[in-house]
């Protein structure tokens, strides 16, 4: 019993093995590390990390979206458009807006992909489009700004490291833990893992991607909004959500999801996001070019999904 | 029949394009009956499981439970209508722990637990379903369907491949069920399970009821009657063909197994000779032809060829030695967008060096020798995808035609051809036998296997159950053996 509890988080065992040695290694090269350090570490990590999750949630349903960085520099134009030189009051109540509009944009491309049964990357490679055409229409150039008491409550100030790690956490416990418990919950590992038993088991399919996708642009919401807490601006480049996909890709299948659908969870794409955070940190450190570091990255996402391919191969086998 | 029918269907029809599944099929379980639901492949048996389970819905007809007429729309909504079913392959989800997968279909854990005790088994909730072996699996998969306390369980193929203390389980629980006052709807390729077990039997035969009657003993031969009907009549003739394959082995295969079907299969078949391969669904043959194509990779057991054991990494490597195959699923030979011709010489292309250059005069003729002694119809040449279905299969065999082979892997060659195509086909398989090549034959309509075949094998559960000469290739005797019971010669 025990054996088998530690067989299925061996994924995630490792995962924060990786993570804490790259860890080590990269503070044992700073001359301090202290709570202002750990800051800087978290608000590298947090648009990643989020994005990674919602990623996931897609991913372990079955589907995979490719815009979900888009939806994320949508929200980040959008927020730091219309939030710059508002009260703390207004740009709370903005915030909810704009969540709201991730929601729905997450839920009208899952249902696009569920009444047009075109192919989840198909799909949304094409809303990629729209979404940084719409946000690059709404934030022509980088800018815009946010509330200051709003951007430290949820990036915090100085060495003040809690407000980013609330950041990150809050969304594992207040979204991830309930779906899971929940029946959608149930039914986006169902669909994922085998469309034919979840529809004899009465899943809706169709219905339950849609909140998927739904729940998933949520998680590129707040990623933007955090996004446009860091930085205080509004950047609206393809690039940057490209890559945002790809590392939202990257961190969900470091953090053990299987891209076949049905597997995974949460915890593991947050902490993967460290390591995708770590690997270009150190190597810039070593002064090796950061471009080495894309190709890095890029290269373990394929090394990732083939060792992930060969282990549950074998597991079949068994 | 005082008691009023838990279950009542009338006039049931339903089509998939220009295929009838089932034309008018009416159908009655009493509550408290065991009913045994029997027919042939392809007589409508898992579409009207289908509809009463609400995978699908039928294009007409009335289906009443309990008197009161009603349309499942879904799964879930057959269960909360008191209609469960139990198929061959467990609906469980294999990724998540059984707890959730209770959880999902909203089954109460403890009435889950006293069912799993009920049956003398232990189940970890936390355990994946990918975890779980398949007949526990499946044992499972009918206690969360009895958690349900349906008026009316439906079981499907439930105890194929079912290892027999499980099998004796699930007999138990159907008799407890029925003692409850409540019914069940059986399913099952084991006549004599039938009888045993069965209050009655209703049997379909091309998407109609024929017959219903008490399932007493000694009912097998009238189901084997109503299964096949009239045709029974047509069986004779064609029954004295010589045998003319000469007495040299090409292919031996010893005791092959391979994945959860295929146990131990052993036959030889001869130069110039056309083998049938006669089975019920689910017997392994696909397997067999997939290894023996060298697709997969068996579990144990020994090939050999022309008197030498092979093994077959990849399919170029049975092909090298001369064997061809032509899967079932023509979609899956065929390049559908792509001309005839294309698709003829695709297979040639193999001899060339990956650069080298096409000789477009020899492949002509080739290909052109095909078409013609193929009579395959060019009036749409450009795209096979708009040739009709045998056609279609013509141009798979045909491309075989114009790479040579001397053992032809047919699977299901004639599934859904029309009569005066199929007449085509097996001529051609004759013919390549006359030209002293050799033929492995599966094929799903089994007086077909007398039209074609020398010889003929019936797979069941994993074995070879038959071997039987050319006069005793009648449907019944295939039947029979298919159905896992003696051949009376």
């Amino acid at each position: 019993m025990n054996m088998m509890l530690v067989k299925r988080q061996s994924w995630n065992i490792g995962i924060v093995l990786i993570a804490t040695i790259l860890g080590a290694w990269q503070i044992s090269r700073l001359p301090v590390f202290g709570s202002y350090e750990a800051r800087t570490f978290l608000l590298g990590i947090l648009p990643i990390a989020l994005l990674s999750m919602g990623q996931a949630i897609i991913i372990i349903g079955g589907g995979i979206n490719l815009a979900i960085g888009a939806e994320s520099v949508l929200i980040n134009c959008l927020a730091a458009r219309f939030m710059v030189g508002k009260s703390f009051i207004a740009c709370v109540l903005l915030t909810l807006l704009f969540l709201l509009v991730s929601i729905l944009v997450g839920a009208l491309t899952g249902l696009i992909i569920s009444k047009s049964k075109i192919a989840d990357i198909i799909v949304t490679l094409a809303t990629s489009f729209i979404l940084i055409g719409l946000a690059m229409y709404i934030q022509p150039s980088p800018g815009g700004g946010m509330n200051l008491t709003l951007a430290q409550m949820i990036s915090g100030k100085g060495s003040a490291f809690l407000p980013p790690l609330i950041t990150l956490i809050l969304p594992l416990v207040v979204i991830w833990l309930p779906l899971y418990r929940s029946r959608t919950g149930i039914a986006m590992f169902a669909i994922g893992s085998n469309k034919d038993s979840a529809f004899l088991s009465g899943v809706n399919v169709d219905f339950t991607r849609i909140k998927l996708y739904a729940v998933g642009g949520l998680f590129a919401g707040i990623s933007g909004i955090a996004l446009t807490a860091i930085t205080l601006s509004g950047s609206p480049f393809a690039s940057i959500s490209n890559t945002a996909t790809l590392n939202s890709v990257a961190g969900a299948v470091l953090g053990g999801v299987a891209l076949s659908g049905g597997v995974g969870g949460l915890t593991g794409p947050a902490l993967a996001a460290l390591i995708l955070y770590f690997i270009p940190t150190i190597l810039l450190n070593y002064g090796i070019d950061p471009a080495y570091s894309q190709i890095i990255t890029g290269a373990l996402t394929i090394l990732v999904v083939l060792a992930g391919g060969l282990i549950r191969n074998r597991g079949k086998k068994n | 029949m005082s008691q009023s029918p838990i279950l009542k269907i009338s006039h049931l029809s339903k089509s998939y394009g220009p295929v009838i599944a089932l034309r008018d099929a009416n159908f009655e379980v009493l509550p408290g009956e065991i009913h045994a639901l029997l027919g042939a492949n392809g007589a409508g048996k898992s579409t009207l499981v289908k509809i009463l389970t609400g995978v699908i819905t039928g294009d007409l007809g009335v289906i009443e439970v309990s008197g009161k007429q009603i349309t499942f729309t879904s799964p879930d909504n057959a269960r909360k209508g008191g209609v469960a079913p139990v198929f061959q392959d467990p609906a469980l989800i294999p990724d998540i722990s059984i707890q959730r997968n209770l959880h999902l279909t909203g089954t109460d854990k403890s009435r889950f637990l006293k069912e799993i005790l009920a049956m003398g088994l232990e189940v970890d909730l936390n355990k994946l379903a990918s975890e779980i072996e398949l007949p526990l699996l499946r044992m499972i998969d009918l206690a969360r369907a009895l958690s349900h306390d349906p008026d009316l369980l439906i079981l499907d193929e439930i105890t194929a491949a079912l290892p027999v203390d499980m099998a004796e389980k699930v007999i138990a629980i159907m008799g407890a069920h029925k003692a409850k006052g409540k019914s069940v709807i059986f399913i099952s390729h084991r006549l004599a399970e039938i009888e045993e077990i069965c209050d009655r039997a209703t049997v379909l035969r091309d998407g109609i009821n024929v017959d219903t009657f008490d399932a007493a003993e000694g009912s097998e031969e009238r189901i084997v009657a109503a299964m096949l009907g009239d045709k029974n009549l047509s069986n004779t003739r064609n029954l004295n063909r010589v045998n003319k394959a000469s007495s040299e082995v090409l292919l031996k295969v010893d005791s092959l197994s391979g994945g959860k079907l295929l146990k131990s299969v052993s036959f030889q078949v001869h130069k110039g000779e056309v083998l049938g391969v006669a089975a019920l669904e689910g017997q392994g043959q696909d397997l067999l032809f997939e290894i023996l194509a060298g697709e997969t990779k068996p579990a144990g057991g020994k090939i050999v060829v022309n008197g030498k054991e092979v093994t077959f990494n990849h399919p170029d490597d049975a092909i090298e030695i001369g064997i061809s195959y032509v899967p079932g699923d023509r979609k899956s030979a065929l390049m559908p967008q792509r001309s005839i011709r294309e698709n003829l010489a695709l297979t040639r292309m193999r001899g060339l060096r990956n650069w080298g250059q096409i000789k477009f005069k020899d492949e002509d003729e080739k290909v052109d020798g095909a078409i013609r002694s193929l009579e395959i119809d060019t009036r749409a040449r450009s795209q096979v995808k708009r040739l009709s279905g045998g056609n279609q299969q013509k141009v798979t065999i045909g491309r075989w035609v114009t790479t040579g082979f001397d053992l032809l892997l047919c699977f299901d060659p004639t599934r859904g051809i029309d009569v005066g195509t199929k007449g085509q086909i097996y001529e051609l398989i004759r013919k390549f036998a006359d030209e002293g090549k050799s033929v492995l034959l599966f094929t799903s309509e089994l007086r077909e296997i007398a039209l074609a075949c020398d010889r003929a094998i019936v797979l069941y559960e994993g074995k070879v159950q038959a071997n039987l000469e050319h006069k005793d290739c009648d449907e019944e005797s295939l039947l029979n053996a298919a159905h896992g019971l003696a051949v009376k010669k």
